[in-house]
């Protein structure tokens, strides 16, 4: 499988099903590319593969993607270290990567299920841009019944909150759009904020869409619970302290770091929310305490 | 025949035990400690596992699910029955594990590492059948009604590593194990404790009543005078009804104002409280979270007019958010808040969460 048909079969997995997550499709692909790959090797195996999550991460810039492929990365390691015969290990792999697969398509229902209960009836909940984890929450409180009006940003620069605010209104949610800058002016009438996650690092922070620090930061002020929900394949092995520590080639879109000549001048995409400023984050491992995330870690990594 | 008088045996004393966990919680009959709670709740279900009929595991843990759902709603607010249930199940899958020969504990909680290597969808169904479970398991509920014993002294035995001499402590309402902890300080060390009365039960004047029989310099104040006293305080200790699994705490009414106050004069809260009052639980539960009682203590009926003008509530229960507290003090040792996490995946299951 070359690079071509690599990058082509990622793009169409996420033509085919928009609603899978895009280190799911990063993972699917590296499996399909697992299958044909002709290597003799584990080490070429090995080798292979990271060039192309490299390749991917070149067409999608996203932490998620880049999540999905050292985990897959991290997939190979451990079971090449059980079976050393490679016909064989790459047998057990394909088996256990599609059973892998069929788990984490069941885990945004898992978090769905164990946040909904923090919604209360009557809750005003304020959410950030578009994010489907979020979206399958607040289906599933509206299928338990209970009544709650939800706010979106607007989420500049790609007006990604305009597109949440269509699915909620498509469920009969209550929903108003509001600008970024007006987060301070609305948190006052919220009762908690439910945020996505492109990426959770080991220190239990996390990093989202520009603008999520912001809102974190004013519902600091304001005392009112930020919660996070994330699936476990988006735990990543970083570790910021502050805005500048995370890696340039998260902040921006792809083809604007390549094209780019001063990058200065141009927007981030993404910003960094540190754990103090959480409350919990949700998760199919379960509801984690920010500073329970880099257990978890450390269990997979060490 | 000796089968069914075992049988109706076992049903009379859990009907008994649910009687009085209701007839507890009114307010009017004698209020039990948590600890007796707990070694009540543990005894039952040692003589469960003892008398019922069960021929595997799973079996054995239906029952036991089934009778911790009717326990915990006869009193939902007394947490640790259903804490004593959890650890019971938690005791049944690890003598299971063992006698299914695997070795050492293997690890039961959802990890990445698991959903990356797992061989299979592997649903443990505890169907098999092995003889000396049942021997275990009563042997691994003993230990535990053994250790439920030690907590309130292991927790005073930790008391001369906390407080120091000449020191003023700030306690709220009646803790047991509060008495203890400061009890087992006062042998050694000179210090003054002020009590908070907390109305409108009044519990922090027994308190005070019995830590001067101690020895120790006692004072009571009123729940207002809370924060003009907090400047001359140098630590706060408190006891708790519940720990939820976030770190924060279920407590009696007026503590999250004694942690609000302490904050903010930086005075370090230290919470006494034993590993069977930590509970999966948070606190988004509004129906379950509070308690209330008659609001006779508040507004006595006596007062005639006032009363078809006014509402009047009589909480039993505060919230206090987990960053307001330093250290809890636990028979296994001091914890910060934010390691809870970890205490609560090593005494239960995720999957008994929701019993």
């Amino acid at each position: 499988m070359n690079e071509d048909e690599l990058v082509e079969y990622f793009r169409a997995q996420m033509r085919q099903d928009p609603d899978v997550a895009s280190a799911v499709a990063a993972i699917r692909t590296l499996l399909e590319f697992l299958k044909r790959d002709k290597g003799e090797t584990i080490q070429g195996l090995r080798e292979n593969l990271t060039q192309a999550i490299d390749r991917l991460t070149g067409v999608d810039s996203s932490v998620a993607v880049s999540s999905g492929g050292e985990l897959f990365l991290r997939f190979i390691s451990l079971t090449s270290l059980e079976h050393d015969d490679l016909s064989r290990c790459k047998k057990v792999m394909v088996e256990r990567g599609e059973l892998f697969l069929k788990k984490i398509s069941l885990s945004r229902n898992k978090v769905a299920k164990l946040c909904h209960t923090f919604i209360k009836d009557g809750a005003k909940i304020l959410t950030h841009s578009s994010s489907r984890v979020v979206l399958r929450v607040l289906e599933k409180a509206a299928a338990e019944k209970k009544r709650f009006t939800v706010y979106v940003t607007e989420s500049q620069p790609d007006s990604a909150g305009k597109k949440m605010a269509e699915a909620l209104k498509n469920l009969n949610v209550p929903v108003t759009v509001v600008l970024d800058a007006a987060v301070g002016y609305v948190m006052e009438k919220v009762d908690l904020v439910i945020v996505g996650a492109e990426g959770v690092v080991e220190s239990g922070g996390v990093i989202n869409k520009i603008g999520t620090y912001q809102m974190a930061v004013c519902s600091k002020a304001h005392n009112k619970p930020f919660y996070v929900v994330a699936e476990s394949f988006k735990f990543v092995r970083l570790y910021p302290l502050n805005q500048q520590d995370v890696p340039d080639r998260f902040k921006y879109k792809a083809d604007t770091l390549k094209t780019a000549e001063n990058l200065n001048e141009e927007h981030p995409m993404i910003d960094y929310t540190p754990p103090s400023l959480i409350t919990l984050l949700f998760t199919d491992l379960g509801v984690l305490t920010p500073s329970a995330v880099s257990d978890e870690l450390i269990k997979l990594y060490l | 025949m000796p089968g069914a008088d075992k049988e109706t045996d076992l049903s009379e004393r859990t009907e008994a035990f649910l009687a009085e966990l209701k007839r507890g919680g009114s307010g009017t009959g004698p209020l039990r400690g948590s600890g007796e709670t707990a070694r009540e709740t543990a005894a039952l279900l040692r003589r469960i596992t003892a008398q019922a009929r069960w021929t595997s595991a799973g079996d054995l843990m239906e029952i036991i699910r089934k009778e911790g759902r009717r326990m915990t709603a006869a009193q939902p607010s007394e947490t640790t029955v259903g804490n004593m249930v959890r650890r019971v199940l938690k005791i049944i899958r690890e003598e299971y594990a063992r006698s299914g020969g695997s070795s050492e504990e293997t690890d039961q909680q959802e990890s990445l590492h698991k959903l990356l290597t797992s061989g299979g969808l592997n649903e443990e169904n505890f169907r098999q059948h092995f003889p000396p479970l049942k021997a275990n398991v009563i042997e691994a509920i003993n230990e535990l009604l053994i250790e439920l014993e030690g907590t309130t002294d292991n927790i005073a035995m930790q008391a001369l590593e906390h407080i120091h001499s000449n020191e003023v402590i700030m306690t709220i309402g009646r803790s047991r194990t509060v008495e203890a902890f400061l009890k087992d300080a006062a042998r050694k060390r000179k210090f003054h404790v002020i009590v908070a009365e907390c109305a409108p039960f009044c519990q922090g004047h027994e308190m005070a009543t019995s830590l001067s029989k101690a020895g120790i310099e006692t004072t009571v104040i009123t729940d207002a005078a809370i924060f003009a006293v907090m400047s001359r305080v140098n630590k706060v200790i408190i006891g708790t009804q519940t720990v939820l699994a976030n770190g924060g705490l279920r407590a009696v009414n007026g503590t999250h104002t004694l942690a609000l106050a302490a904050k903010h004069h930086s005075t370090p809260l230290i919470v006494c409280a034993p590993m069977f009052k930590l509970s999966p639980q948070f606190p988004n539960e509004e129906d379950t979270f509070h308690k209330f009682v008659s609001p006779q203590e508040v507004l006595p009926f006596t007062e005639g007019e006032i009363l078809s003008k006014v509402n009047v509530h009589c909480p039993v229960f505060d919230y206090v958010p987990p960053e307001l507290i330093t250290l809890f003090i636990s028979n296994i040792g001091g914890n910060a808040p934010s390691y809870i996490y970890r205490l609560m995946s090593e005494l239960y299951h995720p999957e008994d969460h929701e019993l």
